[in-house]
């Protein structure tokens, strides 16, 4: 008696279209999906960590007095941002936000020359403070942050309100 | 006595019916996804450029509001993936103490669109809402 083993040449063939047809579908959406992620920068605003960030920092500007142009061994830069910022109580406060650190943020808070509170966000990406000035004069503040491959990802302008 | 042994045609077909509905559902659900996340991306920058661009026009003069161009002043870096978008303004009045300022972003064909609107009111102030 004859005993057959093992596929036929048809079945092996139909198998791999079939497997080729799925293999052709996956590597076409994959390769969308790669094109895109090149074409937009990272969504950082899905990030806890950089909402808090930008919270704060929206909170702190609009209700900033005057920007100091030193305090404390910090200066203002593209990595250093000082506001003479009002509390909830009415009193003033000055705030020394620190990009300095690569992933890190630092918020430190003066009562006076007294450092009253310091807080950091971690895992956030590197951003840069800019001025932005409109045609009314005003002062706004620009913070910017690039993802890896050089693409903007945030770019907010905070203006503070009129105080007077 | 003849032994057959394999599946039936009818057994085949369901079971490529049922490979075939998981493998549709699988592919369907992962572009969707990909779909959401990229108009999720989009949606986040657009925004930015307009919370930029209410910034700078809620400080303008409440005389002058009018009078400006109906683009945006504001820096539209951020929406370079969205190349090619337009930007536009536009004021309305509804009454004379009142303006309401609509700003809007289209891109993807004009098939998407974000829009934020700030109400001006005449305080007889300077650089107030």
């Amino acid at each position: 008696m004859k005993r057959e083993r093992g596929f036929t040449l048809m079945e092996v063939v139909v198998t791999m279209a079939v497997f080729g047809l799925f293999l052709i579908i996956i590597v076409i959406l994959t390769a969308e999906m790669r094109q895109n992620e090149q074409r937009y920068p990272i969504n950082y605003m899905a990030h806890p960590e950089v909402v808090a960030v930008m919270a704060r920092l929206r909170k702190d500007i609009v209700d900033t007095k005057y920007y100091p142009m030193s305090f404390q061994g910090y200066s203002q830069s593209n990595k250093t941002l000082l506001l003479y910022t009002l509390k909830q109580t009415g009193f003033g406060e000055t705030v020394v936000y620190d990009f300095r650190t690569a992933g890190e943020v630092h918020r430190k808070a003066f009562n006076a020359t007294q450092l009253s509170s310091d807080w950091v966000a971690r895992g956030v990406p590197d951003f840069e403070v800019g001025a932005f000035s409109l045609s009314t004069g005003q002062d706004a503040v620009r913070i910017t942050a690039k993802d890896a491959q050089n693409q903007l990802a945030i770019d907010q302008i905070f203006l503070p309100r009129a105080h007077d | 006595m003849s032994k057959e042994r394999g599946f039936s045609l009818v057994e085949v077909l369901v079971g490529l019916l049922i490979l075939t509905i998981v493998i549709t559902t699988t592919i369907v659900m992962f572009t969707e996804r990909h779909r959401r996340l990229r108009q999720a991306n989009e949606t986040i920058l657009a925004y930015q450029a307009l919370s930029n661009e209410v910034e700078i026009w809620r400080r303008i003069d409440f005389a002058q509001l009018d009078g400006q161009p109906p683009t945006f002043q504001s820096d539209t870096s951020i929406l370079q993936p969205l190349k090619p978008f337009n930007a536009a303004v536009k004021v309305d009045t509804p009454r004379a103490d009142i303006k309401n300022v609509t700003f809007t972003v289209r891109w993807n064909k004009g098939q998407r669109e974000a829009h934020l609107s700030i109400l001006r009111a005449d305080t007889g102030g300077k650089g107030l809402w």
